[in-house]
């Protein structure tokens, strides 16, 4: 066997257990990214044969595009809301569906559901329940709420998004959140019933702290679902009414691909990746923080 | 007294379960929807949503059936969803296993790395990934479109493996090691049968995406006998409405074997994601 | 005796590499853009591939939510360029170093004239083929408006904004809800605006010369009669729409189907609609009026409806060989020229052609309604020189002026300082 001591065997074991993955991550996703970062400096617009290098300019002109700064403004209300809502829900949902309740699996599984579809079929499902489904309840029924479809307004639409991203989402962190329930052990939570704590406080100062690295993780994953949505986006709402609601990514790929500005929808594109990257990492950087503390 | 205790809880209960209920035929109430119309043709549809159908005719469906060419994209996306799942399990098991055991400054760094590149947005990389693929030649073949899924499914997979196998206890694969296994064997032998639940999960979750997805087959696989099932029922949008009859039945025959599969494994997703959980 | 295997040999070897590159089909591919026809073009391929016995036609649909420019961009950049591919008119010179020239076909002899200008580059290449004609403007269902007039509706009877509004008030005291806007940004921005841009003159460098002054910022819309006039009739369409409580809720659905069921008497849209229209009233009678702009029923654009070739196929240059170019100029041929393939163009796919020498009637009534219109002189430009975001930004201001968001004096500032600052 070889040695693992030596650098030969380092690498050797590396190559073995991880050259796969470490190749393909970099053939197909940082290659392009670094690529993708290269032509950012350059003016090419996704489709000449030729392209000239141009430095910064076009980092420049994605801070004048106001437009791209009001859709950044927009997701990070979005994502404020979807990320609470659906962490609470899911929470709550998981806290539920592990007391014992009959029928427990079955709702699991059930709400688990929604997540199953994705993209642009969710979009074009959901958007034909707000602009015919509902708004036929609203007549029939005379509810004020839904007689005009709420996809033709800008508030309403931006909720429409909210809504639809936690249905789809709360399933998934649910089930997250529930098997971190289940791995909180039942002495601790018995010496707490015991010590006279009642249901609230026992939530608050024994089961969530030690939900943390969950809550963690499932905060991680909605706000990267939620700053780089566009599937949802277009097929809800195509950023409508006049683009009222019309989130970064969308904005982004709209630049590159219909105003065929292609090299700065790939520069704001990098400007969304670093951003996100630093609200994530302080997020998980606060979530460590607070484990520790425990 | 502790009858009275009883009773109150027999209440709260079934104030819980009432309400659960309520919000799950909430939550379920698109998917009503989506079966009820894939039986009506499409002015129908658009005339009244919520109607029933005056006949359960499969008309829709087995002219989507016909149209998407089922028995091939089916196929396809069989291969391709479970292929892919096949090699990401496969090598990010391993990977996991090198970083979580050999804590090596370049593993810690390759670790931060594959976690951090899950934030990169796909619109970003997808143009110059095209670019470089298609100036090797490499597109329209379902080889690419795989390696593809595992150079973007290692990230989440590692991520999951690693947490598993750092509760695994040492003591195991050592005692194996002394007696002359290798490390390589030792994995296989000792560790990963114990990854079961997270193996599970893991592949869940990337069965349940890749299956779905949409936008990197259609960049990779451009003929059409290459289609997955996802991109053939997009055979029925068009350019300012859709055929909703077709297109919802084709959904159904899209999402079903995802969903049969997500009902037999549901149970282990919760299992599985304990097992990484405990640090 | 050598000599007669040797020749028996020579023979054998021939004949097989004869049948070898006989048997050798050109695969050629083929983007559609227009979702609606897919299938129908999917059978037209089949079919011709059995006629032309050694090439093949793929049919590739164009994913929705993608631009035809887009998806076009990314099958270049992958190396798989499709070897025919409809894209938008505003699109074709994008394309001029991949297009291949077509300027020596004989079907540019025979193209209505205007139709290649969208295709033809400064040097008078030409690098596209009008795949399709369209025209818009006020769709009436005529059996709806002859019973709610008690009379037979003559369209030529509606010239003026007066005229059409005194319509709209007979409609409505006889109980039928005048006309459907869709709130489409596509819509509203580039089609209804545009026909601002093609009212200014007949002459279409008068129309280049006026998008170029707003380029430059040289033009105050406030002050253009055109412009105002399109948008106070607007206005009128605006007070008896059915929508009117709600107007940006609508869908390109709903449009179709209220004209379709007889609910409204008249839709603004344009002929790519009869497929939907079919569905629900095959035998119906409808046909366009035009979108009045002013009070004079002698101005230019009070009569007259927009009509253009909107689709053009271009030829790939960079990736495909010389037998895949030369099979796809035969197929284009073949549509034009042949009995067969002026038959699927016309009446399978319900395409209006953009050549002369194709005498074949569409059987459908709004082609037959532009038809009417483009054999009597009476059509305005389709305007398609537009910016790549112009239906979507110009669109989406014209949905917020619709939803009353803005007043007249914004919007036009708003459609000012687009083009001032557009690429």
């Amino acid at each position: 066997m070889v040695s693992e001591k030596t650098l030969f065997g380092k690498v050797g074991t590396y190559l073995l257990f991880a050259g796969p993955t470490t190749f393909a991550l970099f053939t197909v996703v940082i290659l392009p990214f670094l690529f993708g970062v290269y032509l950012t400096l350059t003016n090419w617009d996704g489709l000449s044969a030729t392209y000239l290098f141009v430095g910064l300019k076009n980092y420049r002109m994605v801070f004048e595009d106001k437009a791209f700064w009001t859709s950044f403004g927009l997701t990070l209300r979005y994502v404020a809301y979807t990320v609470v809502l659906t962490n609470v829900i899911a929470f709550t949902l998981a806290y539920l569906l592990t007391s014992g309740i009959r029928g427990q699996n079955f709702l699991r599984a059930g709400f688990f559901v929604p997540n199953l579809i994705g993209g642009i079929v969710l979009g074009l499902i959901w958007r034909f329940v707000f602009s015919n489904v509902l708004v036929y309840v609203g007549k029939r029924f005379g509810w004020e709420l839904f007689l005009r479809s709420w996809l033709a307004h800008p508030d309403k639409a931006f909720w429409a998004l909210v809504i639809v991203s936690v249905w789809q989402s709360s399933g998934y962190m649910m089930v997250i959140y529930i098997a971190g329930l289940m791995g909180i052990p039942k002495d601790l939570v018995e010496a707490a019933t015991i010590e006279g704590a009642t249901g609230l406080q026992r939530l608050r100062y024994v089961i969530l702290p030690l939900l943390t690295p969950f809550t963690t993780v499932c905060i991680f994953l909605s706000l990267q679902r939620g700053f780089i949505v566009y599937d949802l986006n277009k097929a809800l709402t195509e950023g409508g009414p006049y683009k009222s609601t019309e989130l970064v990514a969308m904005h982004v790929y709209e630049k590159a691909f219909l105003a065929q500005q292609y090299e700065i929808g790939q520069s704001e594109a990098f400007f969304l990746f670093a951003m996100i990257v630093g609200v994530t990492l302080a997020q998980v950087y606060l979530g460590k923080r607070l484990e520790v503390e425990q | 007294m502790a009858q009275r205790q009883r009773y109150r809880e027999g209440i709260l209960e079934v104030l819980r379960l009432s309400f659960l209920y309520f919000l799950l035929v909430l939550y379920l109430i698109p998917f009503f929807l989506v079966f009820v119309n894939a039986f009506k043709d499409r002015n129908q549809i658009i005339a009244n949503p919520f109607r029933l159908p005056s006949a359960f005719h499969l008309a829709n469906f087995i002219e989507a059936f016909r149209k998407m060419n089922y028995p091939y994209a089916f196929w396809n996306s069989l291969v391709i969803t479970v292929l892919s799942t096949a090699l990401i399990v496969f090598f990010s098991s391993m990977t996991a296993y090198l970083f979580a055991r050999l804590p090596w400054k370049f593993n810690r760094f390759m670790f931060f790395l594959m976690v951090a590149s899950m934030l990169i947005p796909f619109q970003a990389i997808m143009i110059p990934l095209v670019k470089i693929y298609g100036s090797f030649g490499l597109l329209n073949n379902r080889w690419t479109l795989m390696y593809m899924y595992l150079g973007f499914g290692c990230s989440f997979a590692v991520f999951l493996y690693h947490g598993a196998i750092k509760s695994i206890p040492l003591e195991l694969e050592e005692a194996a090691m002394i007696d002359g296994c290798s490390r390589f064997q030792a994995f296989f032998r000792i560790v990963f049968p114990l990854l079961r639940p997270t193996t599970t999960t893991v592949a869940i979750l990337d069965v349940l995406w890749i299956w779905n997805d949409f936008l990197l087959p259609s960049l990779v696989l451009i003929s059409p006998r290459n289609r997955t099932l996802p991109l053939s029922t997009y055979y029925f949008y068009g350019t300012y409405t859709s055929e909703y009859g077709l297109l919802l039945a084709s959904l159904i025959l899209s999402i079903t074997p995802v969903i049969i599969f997500y009902l037999f494994m549901q149970r282990h997703i919760i299992r599985g994601i304990l097992q990484g959980s405990i640090k | 005796m050598r000599k007669l295997v040797f020749f028996l040999i020579a023979a054998l070897v021939l004949s097989v590499a004869m049948s070898v590159t006989a048997g050798a089909r050109v695969n050629i591919t083929f983007l559609n853009s227009k979702g609606e026809i897919q299938a129908q073009l999917e059978e037209i391929a089949a079919l011709y591939s059995e006629i032309a016995k050694d090439v093949t036609v793929e049919v590739i649909p164009c994913p929705v939510g993608q631009s035809p420019f887009e998806k076009v961009v990314s099958m270049y950049a992958s190396g798989n360029a499709p070897t025919i591919a409809m894209v938008d008119a505003g699109d074709v010179k994008k394309f001029q170093d991949k297009a291949l020239n077509l300027t020596g076909e004989r079907w540019v002899q025979d193209a209505i004239p205007g139709s290649l200008d969208m295709a033809t580059l400064e040097d008078g290449t030409v690098v596209g083929f009008p795949f399709a004609v369209e025209g818009y403007g006020l769709i009436s269902n005529k059996k709806v408006l002859d019973k709610a007039l008690g009379k037979s509706f003559d369209p030529s009877s509606i010239r003026t904004r007066k005229d059409l509004q005194a319509l709209f008030e007979e409609l409505k005291n006889a109980g039928v809800a005048p006309l459907v806007i869709s709130p489409l940004d596509w819509s509203l921005g580039a089609h209804f605006f545009a026909i601002a841009y093609a009212a200014q003159s007949p002459d279409p460098k008068q129309v280049d010369a006026f998008l170029k002054d707003l380029r430059a910022g040289k033009v105050d819309l406030q002050q253009n009669s055109v412009v105002n006039g399109l948008l106070d009739t607007f206005d009128v369409m605006r007070a008896y729409n059915i929508d009117k409580d709600d107007p940006l809720s609508g869908t390109y659905d709903r449009g179709s189907y209220l004209l379709g069921t007889g609910e409204v008497a008249m839709w603004f849209m344009g002929n790519w609609a009869w497929p939907q229209l079919s569905e629900l009233d095959p035998e119906g009678e409808y046909g366009f009026l035009p979108v009045p702009i002013s009070d004079n029923p002698d101005d230019y654009g009070n009569s007259q409806i927009p009509v253009g070739a909107t689709k053009f196929l271009i030829l790939d240059r960079e990736q495909s060989s010389e037998a895949e170019q030369r099979a796809a100029k035969d197929f284009l041929n073949w549509l034009v020229y042949d009995a067969k393939g002026q038959d699927m163009l016309v009446n399978k796919l319900s395409i209006i052609p953009a050549f002369k020498n194709i005498t074949l009637e569409p059987k459908d009534p709004l082609a037959k309604s532009i038809l009417q219109y483009v054999r009597a002189g009476k059509t305005l430009q389709f305007v398609l020189d537009l910016p790549a975001d112009h239906w979507r930004m110009v669109g989406a201001f014209m949905q917020k002026y619709l939803g009353n968001a803005i007043s007249r004096d914004e919007l036009l500032d708003e459609i000012e300082n687009y083009w001032k600052n557009v690429k």
